[in-house]
């Protein structure tokens, strides 16, 4: 095997983020070209310039797609990671992150939040409480069964049919009025978060990717059995726990600031494997980077396509379902 | 389910485009075109009338004939406090909705309405009711344009027997639609206000046409839209379009009930991301009544004069919008002080006043 | 490192394994046999710490087992399955590094001279060409030494294997047992197995423990226990020694 091109393909994904990144700082619907664009971001640190650059479009760079994109980056990496991390704890590759319910629960408390308290409080923190809640609760059942690996997946699968059921029900006794704001907060979309929104949910995102990608070794072993990785010396509770309570914790806070945005944590880690093989020191920051930047992508393509915004969710179920079924006759080589 | 607005107004328009004109073909009160352009017979004599689409109910009632209507959807019921002044007697009726615009089939058959008047964005809804009960059921909407409106109003008119109050009605619209247009006489195009609405609770969703706004002589910023896609009534644009567009005026769906706005003029004023349009640094944003979808024919009537006011103070300093107001509602509704009430239920009280 | 069992007992539905004293010693290789359902694997588990005991204490080296952490205990033995339960297609080497976990932290990666000791790992085991390969391509007694190479790097004093025989031609067989002679005689661990293989288990082991019904029924030198009662006895069969060429064979 060629180690060099290898490796050199690594640190090129590894860096593409953030190239997409200072792309896509270009794109939207005004043009800016690249030299007012590149004064305009460096212009906080040069006062002579600050006076130059109309108010617009410093607004447009450090209001709108500055906070955007760094959403897109943050949301795309939390949860790439965090699939790669439950692909790795559950040992196998076609779970993904909102498998212990995340999604229902957080979709649920948004519809909450939406219905009971209108505007006075911004949808994500119930969204978040309650996608924390869904976890908690799939953990709690689970336990009392003997196989722990079957069992957390199907109480998984039922406790978000549960939040779902639930959600339809708010649904249902909703008046139009706050049925509309819940709508546009399932498509998933990444223009309404503002800076103060990003200032609680980018720490907790960057803690949480700390945490798993240090681990990234770790995982390998949690991928065996449970009874070789604890003969090997892994504490499998509290190691199963920090992975599951910090993989919750950066979903939940993504999918509740940015919405549900499927696909990301399924395909992104086996698109990775594929290309770097299953060793979690790769997969783990591959998935991270590889997953910030097809966010990033989709993104650029969700609201530059047309002109009206089309919600981000759409295109990565769109990209996603097809790779998955590419993907799916591949799997064996990964995994069995 | 959630994506109603959507799909109903996606519906609506692909129809709209299709059929410019749904009483072409009508000559009879026995068989006429809908909005769906549907070929539908109604009997000669309609008595039981059920309306599931708010508009043609609160025309219904404009036309005198309240007494006929033998039940009543969620909307009205549950959310619209204007209507329970202008009909109280709604809540005597009974309920043939839910919020997820789903109706009670045998509720609907058990009333035998001779008519049932839907909204053509719910299609399935109205085809079951045909072919489940054979009822006749005619789908209609002005979609924000006050011709369909007016045709809207005449169509009913005809179906209920009631051609000369909807003749007085029409031309009471008229009228005051030409009072406005000819104090608006020479103005040129120019000095139209480019106006970007924020409807639905949405920043950027914005209804690609609405009238008033024209009539009143301004210019729908998203006017342009209409032409790039296969329709949909309203659209969510990008948030750096509207900074390209750089409207002078914003306006915001007032008609949501104050405690459920999220978008407020304050909300507005507050965001970072377009203090740097003019509408915003000069403080012209404001609410306006706007439209679920459905209008109230007396409503937007006044909000066109309101509209008119805000764009052009000079031509219309003296227009006394509350007396207006009421006369209106007085004409259309035969209740008093109706646009005192609106005001007091929407708190527009402060949007006029107390800039 | 000394293994020593006092009063075990442990239960698991109606079975029950009672062991009232055993003990296994440095440099030496012992081996658990028995008849099917004897509780071999059961015990074996028990002794690597894998199943929880009812009552009764398993000291290494002094120290009481179930006072240990994981990771204490994986820096002092080590324990060969029977079959791995790796989901993905690791390479060989990164299978071996994972014996590794012990001596690493959380929070860490392998450094280069964790590498270093996987790498020796495996060419202990002669399959220093092996590691770059995926191991899923590997035959099951290819695997059985990947797994002896994870052990091994593990670098414990105490290895215990689960049947490492079963499912091996008798050219693997050999080479697995010749390995485990070898780690005892040479390297000085304390190797523990159980075979289903008795003349395997007659020629290569220097301690014999035999097992029936949950519990042990012989324990010793091949040379000093080994009588055909006993084995008449423990396997409910007649059974013949035969001694040829200085070797002992097991007849039944």
């Amino acid at each position: 095997m060629a180690a060099k091109p290898r490796r050199a393909l690594f640190v090129f994904l590894l860096v593409l983020p953030l190239l997409v990144f200072v792309a896509s700082l270009y794109v939207g619907t005004s043009s800016i070209s690249p030299a007012v664009l590149a004064k305009t971001l460096l212009s906080p640190f040069v006062p002579s310039w600050k006076a130059e650059i109309p108010q617009a479009i410093f607004d447009i760079v450090f209001a709108i797609r500055l906070p955007r994109l760094l959403l897109a980056l943050a949301v795309g990496a939390a949860l790439a990671v965090s699939g790669a991390s439950l692909q790795s704890l559950f040992k196998n590759p076609l779970v993904n992150e909102y498998i212990l319910g995340i999604s229902s629960g957080a979709a649920f408390g948004a519809s909450l939040s939406f219905v009971v308290f209108g505007s006075r409080i911004p949808p994500q923190i119930l969204a978040f409480a309650f996608a924390v809640l869904a976890v908690v609760l799939v953990l709690l059942i689970s336990r009392r069964s003997d196989s722990p690996v079957v069992s957390v997946l199907l109480t998984g699968v039922i406790v978000s049919a549960f939040f779902s059921a639930l959600l339809s029900l708010v649904e249902y006794f909703a008046s139009p009025y706050s049925l509309q704001a819940l709508f546009f907060w399932l498509m998933g979309n990444l223009w309404k978060a503002g800076w103060a929104d990003l200032a609680v949910s980018l720490p907790v995102i960057g803690a949480g990717l700390a945490v798993l990608l240090l681990m990234r070794w770790r995982f390998n072993v949690l991928s065996l059995s449970d009874e070789e990785a604890r003969s090997l010396g892994v504490r499998l509770r509290r190691e199963k726990f920090i992975v599951l309570a910090t993989a919750t914790l950066i979903t939940a806070a993504a999918t509740s600031v940015a919405g549900i945005i499927g696909w990301i944590g399924l395909i992104v880690p086996h698109l990775v494997r594929m290309i770097g093989g299953v060793d979690n020191r790769r997969v783990l920051p591959l998935s991270a980077a590889l997953g910030a930047t097809v966010l990033l992508i989709a993104d650029d393509i969700a609201r530059s396509l047309a002109a009206f915004e089309v919600p981000v969710g759409i295109f990565t179920s769109l990209i996603g379902i097809p790779l998955f079924i590419i993907l799916l006759r591949r799997a064996g080589k990964v995994w069995r | 389910m959630v994506h109603r607005p959507m799909r109903r107004a996606f519906l609506l328009l692909v129809a709209a485009l299709l059929v410019p004109s749904f009483s072409a073909f009508a000559q009879t009160p026995t068989t006429l075109t809908d909005t769906l352009g549907r070929n539908i017979a109604i009997p000669a004599k309609v008595e039981r009338v059920l309306s599931l689409q708010p508009e043609i109910t609160r025309l219904v009632v404009a036309l005198g004939a309240a007494d006929r209507l033998v039940g009543i959807d969620f909307f009205l019921r549950n959310h619209d406090d204007l209507f329970k002044v202008v009909f109280p007697g709604q809540a005597k009726l009974p309920l043939v909705s839910m919020a997820n615009y789903n109706v009670n089939l045998e509720v609907l058959a058990g009333l035998a309405p001779d008519v049932i008047f839907g909204a053509p964005e719910d299609r399935n809804v109205i085809e079951a009711i045909e072919t489940k009960t054979r009822i006749p059921v005619v789908a209609l909407s002005s979609m924000g344009r006050f011709a369909r409106l007016l045709e809207e109003l005449r169509l009913v008119g005809r179906i209920l027997g009631r051609e000369e109050r909807a003749r007085e009605l029409a031309s009471g619209f008229e009228a005051r639609l030409s009072g406005i247009r000819s104090r608006l006489e020479g103005l040129p195009h120019s000095s139209r206000p480019k106006v970007f609405l924020s409807f639905w609770n949405v920043l950027t969703n914005t209804p690609v046409f609405y009238e008033p706004v024209n009539a009143a002589g301004g210019a729908n910023a998203a006017e342009g839209l209409l032409s790039s896609y296969a329709g949909t009534l309203n659209a969510v644009v990008p948030l750096e379009k509207v900074l390209v567009w750089a409207p002078d005026i914003i306006l915001l769906h007032g008609n949501y009930p104050p405690p459920r706005r999220e978008l407020t003029v304050a909300s507005v004023l507050a965001d970072r991301r377009i203090a740097s349009l003019e509408a915003v640094r000069r403080r012209r944003v404001y609410y306006t009544f706007g439209f679920w979808n459905w209008w109230d024919f007396a409503e937007v009537q006044v909000e066109t004069a309101y509209l008119a006011k805000i764009f052009h103070p000079d031509r219309f300093a003296d227009l006394d919008l509350t007396a207006l107001g009421n006369s209106v509602f007085r004409e259309v509704y035969g209740i008093e002080n109706g646009y005192s009430t609106l005001c007091r239920i929407l708190r527009c009280e402060e949007w006029v006043h107390g800039r | 490192m000394s293994l020593r069992v006092r009063d075990l007992v442990f239960r698991y539905r109606a079975f029950e394994l009672r062991v009232a004293r055993l003990a296994f010693e440095k440099a030496r290789l012992s081996a658990i046999v028995g008849p099917n359902g004897a509780g071999k694997t059961t015990l074996l588990k028990c002794l690597a710490g894998l199943l929880p005991v009812l009552s009764g204490t398993i000291d290494l080296d002094g120290r009481d087992m179930a006072s240990l952490t994981e990771p204490e205990r994986a820096r002092r033995l080590a324990f060969v399955p029977q079959e791995h339960g790796a989901s993905f297609n690791y390479s060989v080497l990164d299978f071996v590094l994972m014996g590794r976990t012990a001596r690493l932290p959380l929070f860490a990666v392998p450094s280069a001279e964790d590498v270093r000791v996987a790498e020796e790992a495996l060419a202990f085991v002669g399959f220093a060409a092996f590691a770059s390969r995926p191991h899923f391509e590997l035959s099951s007694g290819e695997r059985r030494m990947v797994l002896i190479a994870r052990a091994l790097a593990q670098q414990t004093d105490l290895l215990v294997l689960d049947e490492p025989t079963t499912f091996l031609d008798p050219k693997h067989e050999a080479e697995v047992m010749d390995l485990a002679r070898k780690l005892a005689a040479e390297r000085q661990k304390t190797v523990l197995m159980t075979l289903h293989n008795l003349d395997m288990a007659v020629r290569y082991a220097d301690v014999l423990v035999f097992m029936k019904n949950g519990g042990v029924v012989a324990q010793g030198r091949p040379g000093e226990i080994l009588t055909e009662e006993l084995l008449t006895g423990v396997y409910d069969l007649p059974m013949k020694l035969l001694r040829l060429e200085g070797r002992t064979f097991v007849l039944k």
